[in-house]
């Protein structure tokens, strides 16, 4: 029944999803006609005449669901519509756009599972212990700040390394290693923390009380890992869809990312449409061969059996490392706050460190520690709001446990950058529609993680003492149910927080979030790359910060599941879903 | 009777962060003998057992000897029966794999040999149509019938000694005795020695030659199961053997005083002093050494007065 | 005189699985009727479609002359004080979040017979019944042994004044030294109080020493007893 529920949410969700897309045009709600006015001859004055004919040429004074029909019809025909602002075939751009990104992608995944395997090896060869610390750090750290410091190391101060455009194999190095070893990270860590947990299963004593050498062990530990873990592997190539748009804005590769994300910058809704459509083809068809994969991996007869994980153990850092990360951020931010993040001083522009300005000034000659510290106070507080929104509305969908599934998976498969890029595209360019868009999709692992709780409790055996001694539902509800639910939710809502945070900087550094001359951590990184050669630290002083909050995230969220010490009988906790920024 | 012994255990210590909780055991392991270690929770004797394998947690620190030591050759010597059979397969690998992974870690066969001693091993076992359930996964398996299978993996190099974990705590009483059947009965299939860990004194009545009862890491007592069954010698025995409804003479079951001393916080003298009807100045202030009486070996100071009804009589109201 | 439990031609199904099939049984007042069998026999759904916990699919639960299996959840819930339940799990059947006080004074506060004067009172002495030092009351029912937490499940029990225990396993996961105490408290409270049991359990030997009369079951039905 259960599985049947989330499979009608995910299907449900998909149809709103490719739905929303074709409704683009009529949900953005401004005047598209404007802008392929301006797109197609600048000089033509934006008359009522003129305007009324680029809406007849373009359909647009159909209602919103002969648009959908339309374009639904398109679709079928293999036609994707015309750009609105080149005019040309939308199919062969997006075609061209994929097959970059497709290699791109290919290379990138390369470099993850050799990184994951090299983060797993050492597990494996000492039989216990974890790599996943540093796997799960480098799995935090976002792809735009990782590009954008190679770009910076290797490309501009090194000149090792081109870095930009799309003609050779040289090309590919960087994008790929910036794109590549977040989701390596995510990969190994993955297995890293799942490893240990399997190792103390009872097989291994049977198997090493047998006299079976360790070598064979571990392959069968890897083995017993695998298969449960290729839904969340897919989970993260495609998340690499989503990181291929930071990185290839970076890197100036016309990939299928930076056409989408160009065209929702100009409005170019076609374009868009078809890109974004491109994206999540791209990782349905990533979801569809994990499946495969995982099949192949288990054999017929082990499909059925349940096999799911032990809980796995994530490593957690001395509680003094997320504690310093925190102060250190939080006295930073305190100090900058102190100072005004707009006063323009032209006399100082790109200034170096010094007293009056302790990180310099950027090219207004801006204070870059006030920029920071009120960057962060609009990035943290927006987190926040996000973040309850996503614990009020996880909390009460925690009760459906169907529903909670099938939209995490959904958005889990659903990259913040390309959500982001879908509200942009409607709503505009905005903080608002940043955190619309990051709320959208950090909901749901909230949702899931309350479901498992209320399966749990549900099904302890002191609920059903609570029925015995005559008590009513609502005492069971508000007594039992929501406090051993709401508390753990609530917490893990809170580790979230840095994520969130790096996913609404992440569009604020793709242009899709706050706007200038607002300050805000991932705007200021990507300002601050026109003029890196002469003024480093104004780029320095918020990728340090963004590289410490993406710590911060990591050795925080170890703390998710408080040792609560139950029975050993007691069933665990339900899974965390990674979170991939 | 001594035979010479399989393995010798001289004054072995099991410590964590200088915490003790095996304190000083001395005992033999000899030939195809079943020897039980009882005790309650706590008392050290999965510890003591998995020192034999060489397989204790690594921050264990240890001290004394074990002679020879066979958990270097682990597996073709000495095997193991973990708790909870019914989970001890690995759920991913065919069953005939995961034996005739245990034969290729220790003997030079072919892969084609070693599935052929696996599927024997499965027949052996009593498992009907082994060769086609070689192929099996564990979930294809009945609970009995996994049970069969983890105890022909322990038993498939023939060992010379298989220790057994608490193989039975989870299951219940009729299971409990269809696995220890099997495992003696294999145990003498291959001519091996079995070390039972326990907390069940009906399954050591049922199946054991000796038995070493463990008190707070110590040994109470040690000698033939018949003998210390009926006539316990320590005073921790005679309390647990009180407590068996099998014993009872009224509706109240005579129970021991107290709670076990916590590991790092033992009483001076005998760490048992506190719970002991018959406990003196001498027992609270010097610990006992084991010393032989009446065919067995026994630490308690006044060995000689205790008998089964100890703790009947003080029975607390 | 009518027995304290009744039980008539008692059927649970599990969609096309009969887990109980059609078991019959009394329990009187200070009586101890034994259900021996082996894992998956059906003894704990017999346990808790007698508590009406899963309501059965036929059969009849008389419990002090009243049929149960008629009741609706509103009904029933005054009836269910008088029958209490004690699990196999010492930790599993109190909440990980409630101190033990709490936990023995909620059935007290769900039956509206809690005031702040007696209630701590009341609290204390159920604890004092079950050979549980009142100080236990602060703690977590991770920091008490697994004999002291079972004692502080029958305390709670207790607090709803019940006459009839379903007692499921209760001593399966103790301690044999631990168990006999455990015992020895339910052979007491039953003297004292005039408790009818109904007592699951798979050790004959403790069946033997401490039921009256024991019915043995085996794929859902009664096979002696």
């Amino acid at each position: 029944m259960k599985p049947t529920a989330a499979g009608f949410t995910r299907a449900l969700c998909l149809v709103v999803v490719v739905a929303a897309v074709g409704l683009l045009p009529w949900l953005s709600g401004r005047d598209p006609a404007l802008t392929v006015l301006r797109a197609r001859s600048a000089e033509q004055e934006p008359t009522r005449e003129a305007l009324d004919a680029v809406r007849r040429d373009l359909g647009l004074d159909a209602g919103p669901l002969a648009l959908l029909g339309q374009w639904a019809g398109g679709l079928l025909r293999g036609d994707l519509g015309t750009s609105w602002v080149s005019g040309t075939e939308v199919l062969p751009s997006v075609v061209a756009g994929l097959q970059v990104s497709l290699g791109l992608m290919g290379v990138a995944l390369a470099v993850a599972v050799l990184l994951a395997a090299a983060l797993v090896a050492p597990v494996l060869v000492r039989g216990r212990g974890s790599g996943g610390g540093f796997a799960a750090m480098l799995a935090a750290v976002p792809e735009f700040l990782l590009a954008t410091v190679a770009l910076l190391v290797c490309g501009v101060w090194l000149g090792w390394l081109p870095t930009s455009g799309w003609q050779g194999p040289q090309n590919m190095v960087l994008p790929a290693l910036a794109l590549g070893v977040p989701a390596g990270g995510l990969l190994g860590r993955l297995v890293a923390d799942a490893l240990p947990a399997v190792l103390d299963e009872r097989w291994v004593e049977l198997w090493r009380g047998a006299g079976v050498s360790r070598m064979l062990i571990s392959a069968a530990a890897l083995k017993r890992v695998l298969p449960p873990l290729v839904p969340q592997f897919g989970m993260a190539a495609v998340g690499l869809t989503g990181g291929a748009v930071a990185v290839e804005t970076v890197f100036a590769v016309p990939g299928i990312g930076r056409t989408a994300l160009g065209a929702a910058k100009s409005q170019d809704l076609p374009l868009l449409q078809g890109s974004v459509l491109a994206l999540l083809l791209l990782g349905l068809a990533t979801g569809a061969v994990a499946a495969l994969v995982r099949r192949r991996l288990l054999g017929p007869a082990l499909r059925d059996a349940g096999l799911a994980l032990p809980p796995a153990r994530p490593v957690r850092t001395h509680w003094a490392v997320p504690l310093t990360l925190f102060t250190v951020l939080a006295m930073t931010i305190g100090w900058g706050l102190l100072r005004d993040p707009y006063a323009v001083n032209t006399a100082a522009r790109l200034a170096a460190p010094s007293l009056t300005h302790p990180l310099g000034t950027d090219a207004l000659g801006r204070d870059v520690l006030a920029r920071l510290g009120h960057g962060a106070a609009s990035t943290v507080g927006t987190a926040a709001a996000v973040c309850l929104l996503s614990l009020l509305v996880g909390l009460a969908l925690g009760f459906l446990p169907g529903i909670a599934a099938g939209a995490a998976d959904i958005a889990n498969a659903l990259p913040p950058v390309i959500v982001g890029i879908l509200v942009a595209a409607a709503a505009g360019p905005g903080t608002g529609g940043a955190a619309v868009a990051v709320a959208l999709i950090s909901w749901p692992p909230l949702a899931a993680h309350a479901a498992a709780l209320v399966q749990e409790v549900r099904a302890s055996a002191f609920l059903t003492a609570q029925r015995a001694i005559g008590a009513t539902p609502w005492w069971i509800l508000t007594r039992h149910v929501l406090p051993s639910v709401a508390a753990p939710v609530a917490r893990h809502a809170l580790l979230r927080l840095p994520g969130i945070a790096l996913a609404l900087a992440s569009l604020g550094f793709l242009g899709l979030g706050a706007q200038p001359p607002a300050p805000e951590w991932g705007l200021l990184l990507d300002e601050s790359r026109a003029y890196v050669e002469r003024a480093p630290w104004a780029a320095l002083a918020p990728a340090v910060a963004l590289a410490l909050l993406a710590a911060l995230a990591v050795t925080g969220a170890t703390y998710t599941r408080r040792a609560r010490r139950l029975t050993p009988a007691a069933k665990p906790v339900g899974k965390e879903t990674p979170v991939a920024v | 009777m001594p035979s010479e012994a399989l393995l010798s255990v001289r004054d072995l210590r099991i410590a964590f962060h200088d915490v003790e909780a095996v304190r000083g055991l001395s005992f033999d392991v000899r030939p195809r003998e079943v020897l039980a270690l009882v005790g309650e929770s706590g008392a050290g004797k999965s510890l003591t057992a998995r020192a034999l394998l060489g397989m204790l947690p690594r921050d264990a620190t240890t001290s004394g000897t074990i002679r020879p030591d066979l958990s270097a050759d682990r597996g073709r010597r000495i095997t193991l029966v973990p708790q909870d059979a019914l989970s001890a397969l690995s759920p991913v690998h065919p069953v005939g794999d995961q034996l005739a992974a245990a034969v290729r870690s220790v003997r030079r066969v072919t892969r084609k040999e070693a599935r052929a001693l696996a599927v024997a091993a499965l027949d052996r076992v009593g498992i009907p149509d082994a060769a086609r359930k070689a192929r099996s996964y564990p979930h294809e398996y009945s609970g009995g019938m996994r049970q069969r299978a983890v105890i022909a993996m322990a038993t498939i190099n023939e060992p010379d000694v298989v220790v057994a974990d608490e193989p039975t705590t989870a299951l219940d009483a009729e299971r409990q005795e269809q696995v220890l059947r099997l495992l003696g009965e294999q145990r003498e299939a291959v001519g091996a020695a079995l070390v039972l860990v326990t907390h069940d004194m009906e399954a050591v009545r049922a199946h054991a030659d000796r038995v070493l009862v463990m008190y707070a890491g110590r040994q109470s007592e040690l000698g033939p199961a018949a003998d210390v069954l009926t006539r316990p010698r320590a005073p921790y025995t005679a309390g647990l053997l009180a407590s068996l409804p099998q014993y009872a003479r009224g509706r109240r079951l005579p129970t021991l005083p107290g709670t076990p001393p916590a590991p790092g916080a033992l009483p001076p003298g005998c760490a048992f002093a506190p719970r002991c009807p018959l406990a003196t100045d001498r027992c609270r202030t010097e610990e006992p050494q084991p010393r032989p009486l009446d065919g067995r070996t026994v630490s308690c100071h006044r060995a000689e007065d205790v008998t089964i009804e100890l703790f009947q009589e003080v029975q607390p109201a | 005189m009518t027995p304290l439990l009744d039980v008539r031609e008692l059927v649970v199904r599990y969609g096309d699985f009969t887990a109980v099939d059609r078991v019959s049984f009394p329990v009187g007042a200070g009586e101890t009727l034994a259900l021996n069998g082996p894992s998956g026999c059906g003894k704990s759904s017999t346990a808790l479609a007698v508590l009406q916990l899963r309501r059965p699919d036929a059969g009849e639960v008389l419990f002090e002359g009243r049929e149960l299996t008629t009741l609706t959840e509103r009904e029933l819930r005054p009836i269910r004080p008088r029958m209490q339940p004690v699990f196999q799990d010492p930790y599993g059947s109190l909440s990980p979040r409630h101190r033990i006080r709490d936990a023995v004074a909620e059935p007290l506060k769900v039956q509206g017979r809690w005031n702040d004067t007696d209630g701590p009172t009341r609290v204390a002495e159920l604890l004092d019944r079950v050979g549980l030092d009142p100080s236990y009351g602060d703690r977590h029912p991770h920091e008490l042994s697994g004999g002291q937490c079972q004692r502080a499940g029958i305390a709670r029990a207790l607090a709803s004044e019940p006459r009839l225990l379903v007692l499921d396993e209760p001593v399966s996961a103790l301690d044999p030294s631990v168990r006999a105490g455990v015992l020895n408290l339910l052979a007491d409270l039953q003297d004292d109080l005039g408790l009818g049991y109904l007592f699951i359990c798979h050790d004959r030997a403790v069946v033997r020493h401490f039921a009256d009369r024991a019915i043995e079951m085996r794929e859902g039905r009664v096979t002696s007893g």
